[in-house]
């Protein structure tokens, strides 16, 4: 089952709103990353302000995505062929790693639409 | 399959694996399953261990690690076995691991501190280079059955970032010091 999360822990209640708002009205799309062999493929992606990324673990153990400077957003713990949707609302460029195998990292770079 | 309850010692398992009499003679698919469950579960075991025995971060970190992703990889072991309805087989390798590592136990319980933390930690080092050599030289090569030679190159890859985790973990500790 696959889980979703939305960015924002780092945004006050009213800009984090605001950007809900922005991202509800742009029709993001949904890109994907495979965590195979203990990495994340593609390991740099870009995307636009609004998309989501699905984050799909391939392997048999259990791996995490999760924004490495404060855990700004996180897919939780996710099993073999487990999936989770985040949506990146802000521009920017996020660094993530596993919570579980914290030298497996990746980026994601948020452009404007 | 019982999951047994031990811990490891490398220098044990290192001896074991070494041994002519394990090293050289080969091992069938359902032997090769045996003992990669086996190894598995001991290092559940040991990771229980720390958990029950260490106050250091970086260990319980790692023995949680070890306790997921092991459980993972036996979990698919299992139902391998129980879809292809075959019964794995103990032999001489997988009592020597579990042997080694019920007195590599044994003398563990005893320690406390760092003590314990760096025997745990260059224990889990030299185990999981043993296991990886063992798996990858011999298990994968050996194994005949396609999806556990497929299952075994998954754990491989598990294994070895747990090699690469221990030797940080070791590191970190400064055990020299
Ligand atoms: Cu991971």
């Amino acid at each position: 089952m696959p889980r979703s999360g939305k960015i924002g822990g780092a945004l006050s209640g009213a800009a984090f709103s605001l950007m809900l708002t922005c991202s509800a009205a742009f029709a993001g799309e949904t890109h994907q990353v495979f965590i195979e062999k203990f990495e994340f493929a593609p390991a740099n992606l870009t995307i636009k302000r609004g998309d989501m990324v699905e984050f799909v673990n391939k392997d048999i153990a259990p791996h995490t995505a999760t924004e490495e400077s404060d855990y700004l957003w996180d897919t939780g713990e996710l099993a073999k062929n487990q999936s989770a949707r985040i949506e990146f609302s802000e521009i920017g460029t996020s660094n993530y790693f596993c919570a579980f195998h914290p030298h497996m990292k990746a980026e994601i770079t948020v452009t404007p639409n | 399959m019982k999951l047994i309850k031990i811990a490891a010692a490398a220098a044990v398992v290192a001896a074991s694996f070494t041994a002519p009499a394990f090293a050289e003679e080969k091992m069938n698919d359902l032997e090769i399953a045996h003992t990669a469950y086996t190894a598995g579960g001991l290092d559940i075991r040991y990771a229980h261990l720390a958990l029950a025995l260490s106050e250091n971060d970086s260990v319980r970190e790692f023995a949680n690690v070890m306790i997921r992703d092991h459980s993972a990889v036996n979990q698919e072991a299992g139902a391998l076995i129980q879809k292809l309805n075959v019964t794995p087989q103990d032999n001489g390798l997988s009592q020597a691991l579990v042997k080694g590592a019920a007195e590599k136990r044994a003398e563990f319980v005893k320690l406390s501190g760092k003590a314990f933390d760096c025997a745990y930690a260059q224990n889990e080092l030299g185990y999981h280079q043993i296991v990886n050599q063992t798996v990858e030289g011999k298990f994968i090569p050996w194994a005949t059955v396609e999806p556990l030679k497929a299952l075994l190159e998954d754990a491989l890859v598990t294994f070895k970032a747990h090699e690469k985790h221990a030797e940080n973990m070791v590191n970190g500790l400064h055990c020299g010091s």
